[in-house]
């Protein structure tokens, strides 16, 4: 198959401004995308989606897709939902924090050690969940 | 006429269930026939942050007013729940060892933590505050924390 | 009722996770509310606000709001303009680092050296409209 027409998984973050699961959210995300899963992984903008940036929308259409929420609010496996995204899986960073009580995220802007801890721990368990959906 | 007394603090409203009793902590009692629900009031839920456990003592427990009566764990911090009345543990909302976004997401509903028979109704309910005080004391502490960012 | 200032700003940031730009104006808005004017502004959560989010759409209606895109599609100030109202003023980051190199931009995931250094300065740009907006208000 060549490259360009290999499907990729879609992660997508909430990536909440408001708390610090929010930055955890957006920094699983790029563990994934960038490290762990590098080439069977991407990521689009929220804010584009839900603006119906046409690129967008194809591609969530067009791949299998994974959203990861800060917070119970889920605005991320909401609004790809909403532009008809075929969701795969929805990770919630607060269900992760409650596996790792030690790991409590302090900071917003710049996330401490404990945060970049429990966002490469996200990472991994989204990483399986991709290997799943590949295997598919 | 609302349920609520309420306030605007930056984007977010601040509500207090009007009939409700009130510890200074946040917690509030409110009388059902012969029993008293319990739960945290929509300040402190929203100052306390996302709920990720929340602990409470088993059925059947005592817990003598002021004394803990559970844990509210959050992304940013423990909390002890201190008991607004004394009494017996008759029912522990078993929704939230699931769901523990319902005390963020509706505090004074189905966030609602334990149910207490009370040993004591009528001299632990003088020591609580009533909404209308416990609204001013919520407004006093927005006050407080207005001042402290005026500070830095 | 106490008296609660009146007058206070909401920022709403892209945060886009494509480009290091959506970070930059991130990290710029985190950087006015937590040190540069935490007392007169607010952050508006751009997904929950867009996601239908009441809190965030009532304030972007009545207080004045200043937009943070990382690039020219705009999904803060587009999305502001159709939910809220036009937004008292727009900070587009592409358009601030247009004279760097982007290649010393680095990664869009961490922001580091000159990458920092563009969000400080965005972050004094979008302090210095807030001081201008409540000048107006005022």
């Amino acid at each position: 198959m060549e490259p360009e027409t290999r499907k990729k998984v879609v992660v997508i973050p909430c990536s909440g401004i408001g708390k610090a699961l929010g930055s955890v959210s957006r920094e699983a995300t790029y563990e994934l995308v960038e490290n762990l899963r590098k080439g069977v992984t991407d990521t689009i903008c929220l804010a584009l989606l839900v603006s119906g940036d046409k690129e967008s929308l194809q591609l969530v259409q067009d791949n299998k897709c994974v959203t990861v929420d800060g917070c119970p609010l889920q605005c991320a496996e909401k609004n790809v939902k909403l532009a008809g995204g075929d969701l795969a899986a929805s990770f919630r960073v607060v269900d992760a924090l409650r596996e790792n009580r030690k790991l409590k995220p302090k900071r917003v802007a710049f996330l401490d050690d404990d945060g970049v801890q429990l966002a490469t721990v996200l990472a991994k368990q989204i990483a399986g969940k991709v290997d799943e959906i590949l295997r598919t | 006429m609302s349920e609520y007394l309420q306030t605007v603090f930056d984007k977010f409203e601040l509500r207090v269930r009007k009939g409700y009793y009130y510890t200074e902590d946040g917690l509030w009692a409110s009388v059902e026939g012969g029993s008293v629900r319990v739960g945290v009031s929509d300040y402190a839920q929203r100052t306390g942050g996302d709920v990720a456990f929340v602990e409470l003592v088993k059925q059947g427990s005592k817990v003598e007013r002021g004394a803990e009566m559970g844990t509210l764990e959050t992304a940013k911090t423990t909390v002890s729940l201190l008991s607004p009345i004394s009494g017996t543990v008759d029912q522990i909302n078993d929704r939230l060892a699931e769901k523990p976004e319902l005390v963020n997401s509706d505090p004074y509903g189905e966030g609602w933590m334990v149910i207490l028979v009370p040993h004591n109704l009528e001299d632990d309910l003088k020591a609580l505050m009533s909404a209308d005080d416990y609204f001013k004391l919520m407004l006093k502490k927005l006050e407080t924390e207005h001042k402290k960012l005026e500070t830095r | 009722m106490v008296d609660l200032p009146e007058k206070k700003v909401g920022i709403i940031s892209c945060s886009g996770e494509a480009c290091i730009e959506g970070t930059i104006s991130r990290i710029a808005t985190r950087i006015v509310l937590e040190q540069l004017r935490p007392e007169e502004t607010v952050t508006i959560c751009l997904p929950l606000f867009l996601a239908g989010g009441e809190e965030e759409r009532v304030f972007a209606r009545y207080f004045p709001t200043i937009t943070v895109d990382g690039c020219e599609k705009l999904c803060a100030k587009i999305g502001t303009e159709r939910y809220s109202g036009k937004p008292a003023s727009s900070i587009v980051v592409t358009d601030l680092t247009k004279d760097r190199q982007s290649s010393r931009l680095h990664s869009r995931r961490k922001l580091e050296g000159e990458a920092l250094t563009v969000a400080m300065e965005v972050a004094e740009r979008i302090a210095q409209e807030v001081d201008e907006v409540l000048k107006h208000w005022r």
